[in-house]
């Protein structure tokens, strides 16, 4: 175990791998527990997939992310709220598959109009 | 509860990545954050289980790189499944290259071991 270690984190350090996109950003261990749960099908899993997928993820989060910052921009804002991941989700086809996740229309859409009507009262 | 944050990834290394890719005065809100959190590890099952099924389909029981990168091309993820392919291929010369130097380790070692060599195989062969 001591040994794979080692390894990761040289391939990290010396492998030219730009600080900003440091792997270790996202646990491999979580990421396999995750994996392994998404499907029953989901037997065996090598020691590269997590690894890959900590590279994925870490993209894939900027670009949700980044998508919904134009959200939040066009709203005149400077925090990203839910409801922008949400647009952000609901504009952009590849994320259909978040389409229920993140849904515009939430109970959390909710709690706010409920502090917007005790605002004003 | 704790069940529930074990099938997610980390909502801190999740804030963290979100933070480094905005500029200095955006601010995150913590739905915002959890609602990405949400959002990473549904995308790990999604992706992973377009790879098992083609796994599946062809007799193997490994999940392995390859098939992460092909089911995120399959998915329509390009830009990233183009990304990831070069971090595995720059993962695997760097595993290569060390396995190289494992083995120029160890021939060093049993050179450097010399007679002994033999007298450990008469003691193996007990």
């Amino acid at each position: 175990m001591r040994q794979a270690k080692t390894a990761y984190s040289g391939f990290l350090s010396g492998g030219g791998i730009p600080r900003q996109h440091d792997p270790h950003l996202l646990p491999l261990a979580r990421i396999k527990k995750i994996m392994k749960k998404s499907s029953v099908d989901v037997k065996m899993i090598s020691r590269e997939a997590p690894l890959v997928f900590s590279k994925a993820c870490e993209l894939f989060i900027e670009e949700l992310t980044k998508r919904s910052w134009n959200m939040t921009i066009q709203g005149k804002r400077r925090t990203v709220h839910k409801e922008d991941v949400a647009h952000a989700v609901a504009t952009t086809d590849v994320f259909d598959f978040l389409i229920d996740l993140a849904h515009p229309n939430t109970s959390n859409h909710h709690v706010d109009l409920n502090e917007d009507i005790e605002k004003k009262q | 509860m704790a069940n529930e944050h074990d099938k997610m990834l980390p909502i801190a290394n999740v804030g963290r990545i979100m933070k480094q890719i905005l500029p200095p005065t955006a601010k995150i809100s913590k739905q915002a954050k959890e609602t990405m959190q949400e959002c990473a590890s549904e995308f790990i099952s999604f992706v992973t289980g377009e790879a098992s099924e083609r796994c599946r389909k062809e007799n193997r029981k490994t999940v392995n790189g390859d098939d992460i990168c092909w089911a995120l091309a399959s998915l329509g993820f390009d830009d990233c499944s183009n990304a990831v392919v070069k971090y595995l291929n720059k993962f695997r010369e760097f595993e290569q290259e060390r396995a190289a130097m494992n083995q120029i380790n160890e021939d060093e070692d049993e050179a450097a071991a010399g007679p002994s060599n033999s007298s450990k195989s008469k003691y193996h062969s007990k």
